[in-house]
Formats: structure tokens, sequence, C-alpha cells
């Protein structure tokens, strides 16, 4: 006769359990985040390796040849060009301009808070409505900019070149010169976004201490440029970090405006075709799928670079 | 804006009479600021003649390019309209895929088809292998709109027959001191005027399921461009621009298609205004493509009631007095000729600037629409093109054709 087995139940620590919890606890939130962030990057990592077309059944696997077309065509030559000069162009001077209204702002009373408001007015406003503003006013012969620029003409300022040469020909066409459009668009990027790190800017200030300004100022920093150097800048990095990555990100993403003036093309000669034009116009306005998902594979492996920089920087403690 | 209220206003009056046995189509058109106010006269009579139908407007479309994108994605997303107004480059796809039904069943249930007077020229544009797949709404001619007091001013008083002849008029007026020449309209929808060049030497762009960008005809044509760019020192003004310019009056001679007339003519300045037949290469063009756009029926309805519906209204707006209102409100030509001949009988008399394309029509082509899904990517291929021409970064138009050939053969179907 065998003997019967005495039977043990399971017994489950109580650790195991609480981690199990856990883990059913946090499964819709992993869930959620996997199924709406992830997936669609995964999916348009696959379909940049495909020839798909929105509407159609099916799709060929074309290997590299989407990435290959990107690296070998001059129209996304131009793409680089165009994303390049105005990342380059925009990021410092927004930064500059907005830490300068910041620390000009914070010096001056309660006047400070109306130029506040009037540098924040158009980060509060519509891109895309003041694109049409702008369009009118840089409007070759009937736009304001010209014709303000037409008023200097037989005056003393025609001692200027830039304004010389509009007299005796004609002013650029702005929109319309492919020597002009991108310094257009960087400029009203730059207009746009700087009252927004001068906010910023202004947050991060409050938390510099006073103390400091009256301990550099015993230790002999007597000028301001001096206290500028050893406390504010030192002291504002972490908001310069931050500031940064994130006037990057947005230059990267711009595409209001260029879709506002110009709705066809990008751009004389394709000079302002930005990425996020060129995966609208491609991915959306084309239905090229294939080559806009490659493009935006490209914009995520950018952006997420600028990203790691920024946690490097962190992590560095530019905190002092 | 305020048609969309005119609009509501009347499907709101109306579904008060009539609420049981209502029927409701959706519509979509093309270029607001053409045809607002074509429908906007239109439309009374419609609901008068069909009070139990209710036309409910989709926001318009920006260009042909988009009208026709906008209809693919709703195609995958499966909220399509009941008729749609397309470019009649466009047609071609949207036939392919299936989206646009075939229009026969309903116009072999018509008694007297024949009799409402289609024009068969301008029906053939829509027609694909023997099925008609749209009725035309509105078909147009490129032409030329000449500021008189600007040519007179600079000592012109003909207008010019040829291209050369364009030319030689910007010379003397560049020489006169007129800042702003001419405006050629390069940067119109669907490589029109490309087209249109190509057409003048009797040469068509797509043959045997071929882009002829390799043609000697597609250099003749980028050449001419050229020259005519850089002889009459035209500034690259976007199209809208140019149109308010010509409207202001600053600019001598613009190039366009007769569809915005109308638009011109109502936002003229103090000028004197006069439409001339198209220049051609050296002598008069050969052929010139058809523009403008035709109503499809896309509807995806099962019920026989809006099928019927959007048929009838795609019929009233295309023929008798709705086609007659598209002559009235902007420049283009009705496709219909009870419009053309009876109700138009002395519109075009007072109205001699629409003549001119009136009387182009011997030369009607098709306006050709490139094989396969990439249609839309090539148009911008060659848009980008001659774009490089017009700032004059292209010089060499051998070398600008290569790149175009090399470009368009990775989007056609057996690259």
């Amino acid at each position: 006769m065998a003997i019967a087995e005495p039977h043990t139940p399971v017994i489950v620590s109580a650790e195991t359990a609480q981690r199990r919890t856990a883990w059913w606890l946090t499964a819709p939130a992993l869930g959620l985040m996997v199924l709406i962030l992830l997936v669609p990057v995964v999916i348009a990592g696959l379909l940049s390796f495909t020839d798909y077309s929105l509407g159609n059944d099916t799709f060929n696997w074309v290997g590299a040849k989407n990435y290959d077309r990107l690296f070998s065509r001059s129209t996304y030559e131009k793409m680089f060009v165009a994303t390049f000069i105005y990342v380059v162009t925009v990021v410092p001077v927004s930064v500059g301009l907005g830490l300068g209204a910041a620390l000009l702002i914070n010096s001056m009373g309660r006047i400070g808070d109306i130029y506040k408001t009037i540098y924040f007015l158009p980060v509060m406003a519509t891109l895309l409505a003041m694109a049409i503003a702008w369009e009118f006013m840089l409007h070759p012969s009937i736009g304001m900019v010209n014709r303000t620029l037409e008023m200097s003409c037989g005056t003393i300022l025609e001692i200027i070149p830039f304004l010389k040469n509009g007299c005796a020909d004609r002013f650029p066409l702005w929109l319309g010169d492919k020597d002009y459009a991108i310094w257009v668009i960087c400029f009203i990027g730059v207009w746009q976004g700087f009252g927004f790190n001068m906010v910023l800017y202004l947050a991060g200030l409050t938390g510099v201490h006073r103390e400091l300004y009256h301990a550099a100022e015993m230790d002999g920093a007597k000028s301001g440029w001096e206290r500028f150097r050893l406390v504010t800048w030192p002291a504002l990095g972490p908001t310069t970090v931050f500031v940064v990555t994130i006037s990057c990100i947005r230059a990267f993403q711009v595409f209001d405006t260029i879709e506002a003036f110009w709705p066809q093309g990008g751009g004389p000669n394709k000079s302002t075709y930005v990425m996020m034009f060129a995966i609208f116009e491609k991915g959306v306005q084309q239905n090229l799928i294939g080559i806009g998902s490659a493009i935006t594979v490209l914009f995520l492996i950018f952006v997420m670079f600028l990203t790691l920089i920024q946690r490097w920087l962190v992590e560095r403690k530019v905190h002092y | 804006m305020k048609f969309t209220t005119s609009a509501m206003a009347l499907i709101l009056s109306a579904s008060t009479v009539l609420a049981e046995d209502k029927v409701t189509i959706e519509f979509a058109y093309p270029y607001s600021h053409l045809f607002d106010v074509t429908y906007e006269a239109m439309m009374p009579a419609f609901k008068e003649a069909h009070p139990n139908i209710e036309v409910k407007f989709r926001a318009t479309y920006e260009s042909y390019e988009d009208g026709t994108n906008t209809i693919l994605r709703e195609a995958v997303s499966g909220n399509l309209p009941d008729v749609t107004m397309q470019g009649l480059n466009r047609q071609q796809i949207l036939v392919e895929k299936g989206i646009a039904k075939s229009l026969e069943p309903f116009i072999a249930g018509e008694a007297d088809f024949e009799k409402d007077g289609y024009h068969d020229a301008m029906l053939s544009l829509s027609t694909f292998g023997d099925n008609v797949h749209g009725l035309p709404f509105s078909v147009s001619l490129p032409v030329g709109y000449y500021n008189m007091d600007v040519l007179n001013a600079a000592g012109i008083d003909k207008m010019p027959t040829t291209w050369d002849e364009v030319i030689a008029a910007c010379e003397t007026m560049n020489a006169n001191g007129v800042d702003n020449p001419i405006f050629w309209g390069w940067s119109i929808t669907g490589n029109w005027f490309m087209q249109a060049l190509m057409w003048s030497q009797d040469k068509a762009i797509v043959e045997k399921g071929q882009v002829t960008l390799d043609s000697p005809e597609a250099l003749v044509a980028l050449e001419q461009m050229q020259e005519i760019f850089t002889k009459c020192d035209m500034q690259n003004l976007e199209w809208k621009a140019a149109l308010s310019s010509f409207s202001a009056g600053e600019i001598g001679m613009m190039f366009w298609s007769t569809s915005a007339l109308g638009a011109v003519e109502r936002s003229q300045g103090d000028f004197v205004l006069k439409t001339g037949p198209f220049p051609g290469l050296g002598e008069t063009p050969k052929g010139l493509p058809a523009g403008g756009n035709a109503a499809m029926l896309t509807s995806t309805s099962e019920d026989p009631a809006v099928q019927e519906a959007a048929w009838t209204f795609l019929k009233y707006i295309t023929s008798g007095d709705g086609a007659a209102e598209v002559a009235k409100t902007t420049g283009y030509m009705p496709p219909n000729k009870a419009a053309n001949e009876i109700i138009l009988a002395d519109f075009y008399e007072q109205n001699p600037n629409k003549q001119t394309a009136v009387d182009q029509l011997p030369l009607l082509r098709d306006w050709l629409a490139y094989p396969g899904d990439n249609g839309l990517a090539i148009t911008q291929v060659i848009y980008d093109s001659i774009e490089r021409i017009v700032t004059g970064d292209a010089t060499d138009m051998k070398e600008l054709q290569e790149e175009m050939v090399e470009e368009v053969s990775d989007l056609l179907p057996n690259s």
C-alpha cells in the first residue's frame, strides 16, 4: 500500500504576493504605454522598410531603399540643410534673447510685468494665425514691410547698402526669394519662441539667492558682468540645459509657418523644406507612407539623441 | 464663411418643411475663393426644385491635389462624401481604385440625357473604358490677362500671340520703367502650364503609360520657360500674391487659367482688363490642356434614395441653369451646350473677356494624369523642378531634364 504523500499547500511568501499585486496594478498603465507610445513607433519603423501607400491592400518590402533615397537625393539634402540652419539659428538666438529679456525684466520693478506680458504675447498667439498676418506684411509690393522700407528711399538712410540696392532695384520678395525665405522663417521662429524661454529663465532666476550676490560683492565681484558670470549663469545651469533642450526640440518641430506660407513645395527651391514638413508632405499629402516613415524614424533618432545629451549634462551635475 | 452660414441657414429653413422624407447628401468642392459664389448662386434654385434633398457642404479642398488626397484618405477611413468635385486630371486614380462609381446606370435611367446637351468633347474627359464616371462641372483653358493701361503706357497696343512677342513686350515694359511686367503661372495645379507648353507642340506628357519628360518637346518647354522667366525678369510671386498684385494693377501681363477671371474682376482696380488667347511657341498652339473639375459620385450609401438624390444633385449642377451660374460667377466655361448656347446666348457678347476661352475650345485636350499611385508625388517633382528655373537655381535645362526624368522614374509603378 502506497503511502499517501501529505498534501502541502503552496505557500506564497508575502513578498511575492506583494510584487504580483504591484505588477497587476501597473499592468494597465504599462499596457497603455506600450500600445499608445511604443507600438506606433515600432510600426513606423517597420513601415519605413516598405513601399506602402495609403489605400493599398498590399505592400512590398524594399529594404533600406527609402533610407538610401533619403541620403542620395538632392531634395532630402535640402531638407537636412534647411532643418540644420533653422535649429542652429533659432536655438541660440531665442535662448540668448530669452535670457537677456529675463535679466532685464528681473532688474525692473512693477513695469517689468508689462514687458513680460508683451514678450509673452507671440507665444500665446497661434503660430498659424500669426503666419497669415506675416504673409500679408511680407507681400512684396503691397505688404507693410516693403512699404516701410520704401519710405527710406531718398533719405539719409540710403547710405545703408541694403536700402540703397532696394531703392535702386527692388526690395526682396522675402517669401519668394530662396536666399531670404529660411531667414524669414528663422526670424518668425525667434520672435515667437523667445518669450517662452524668457518665462522659463524668470522662473529660474527666482531660485537664485540674494545672499549669493552679496557674498560675491564682498568677495570683490564689483561689476554687473562679474556677478552674472560668477553667480547668475552657474545658478541658472539646470534651467539652461532644460531651455536649450526644449528649444531644440521645438525648433526641430517647426511646421505651421511653412505650411501656411508654402502649402505646396516647402518654400522657394525647397529652401525651407524642414523635416516636419517633409514628413507631412510625403506621408499625408502624397500618401507615400514608406518614405514618410523613414523620415519620421530619422527625426525620432535626432530628438532622442538630443534628449540623451540632456540626460548626460544633467547627470554631470550642471547645478553647482 | 458667409456662404457657409447662408448654406446652413438654407438647410435649417428647409428642414422644417419636409422632415419625414428628407434625404441628406454630403458634398465637397475645391477652391473656395473661386466657387463659393457659384454655389451660393446655385443653391436657392436647387432647394426650390428639390425641397426634400438636403445638401450638406463639407469643408472645401484647398486645391485639386488636396481634394484627391482627402478622398483617398476618406476611402480608407470609410467616410466618403456622396458627391465630390475632382480635378479633371485626378479622376483616373479614383476610377482605378474603384472609389468613383460609374454613372452609366443613372444615365440609362434618364430618358433624354443627350438632349441635356453635354458636350461630347468634355464628356470624354470623364469617360474611362466606355463608362462615364464623372460629369464635367467647369472647364477652363489657359489665357493671357492684360492690363491695357500698363501696356499702353509702355507703348504696346497689340496683344502678343507668341512667347517671343511676350518677351519683346516685357523688354519694352522694362525699358519704360514697368517694375513687374509679367506673371507666368508655372505654379498652377497639376503642372498645367508644363502640359500647356507640351500640348502647344502637340505632345502629350503621358503616352502609353510612359511620362514623356525625356522627349525633345519637354526640353523645348523647359527652355521656353527659362527664356520667359529670365528675359522678363519675372519675380517669383506666390500665385495668390500674384493674383492680388495683378488685380491691384501692378502687373502688365498675367498668364493663368481663365477660371480666375471672375475673382480677378471682382477685386479689379481701376484699369482696363483684356484677355487674349494663350500665346504659342512661334505659332498658334496646336492644343491646350482642359482644366477644371468634374462631379463624381463617391457615395457608399446602400440606400437607393440617397444614391438617387446624389445623382439628382450631380445632374443639376452640371446642366442647364446650374451650369450657367458657373460662367456667370467664374471665368470657367460650363461643359454643357444647353448652358452655353441657350441660357448664355448674349452673355458672352456682354462679357468678351470670358469669350476668349470659348474661342480656344477647338484646342481642348486632356489634362493628363500620371500613371500609378504616385501621381501626386510626380506632380510635386515637376513643380519643384520648374521652381528651380524661376529662382535661377537651375541654369542648364538639359541637366535639369535629366534630373527630372530620374526622380520621376523613382515614382513610376515599375521602378
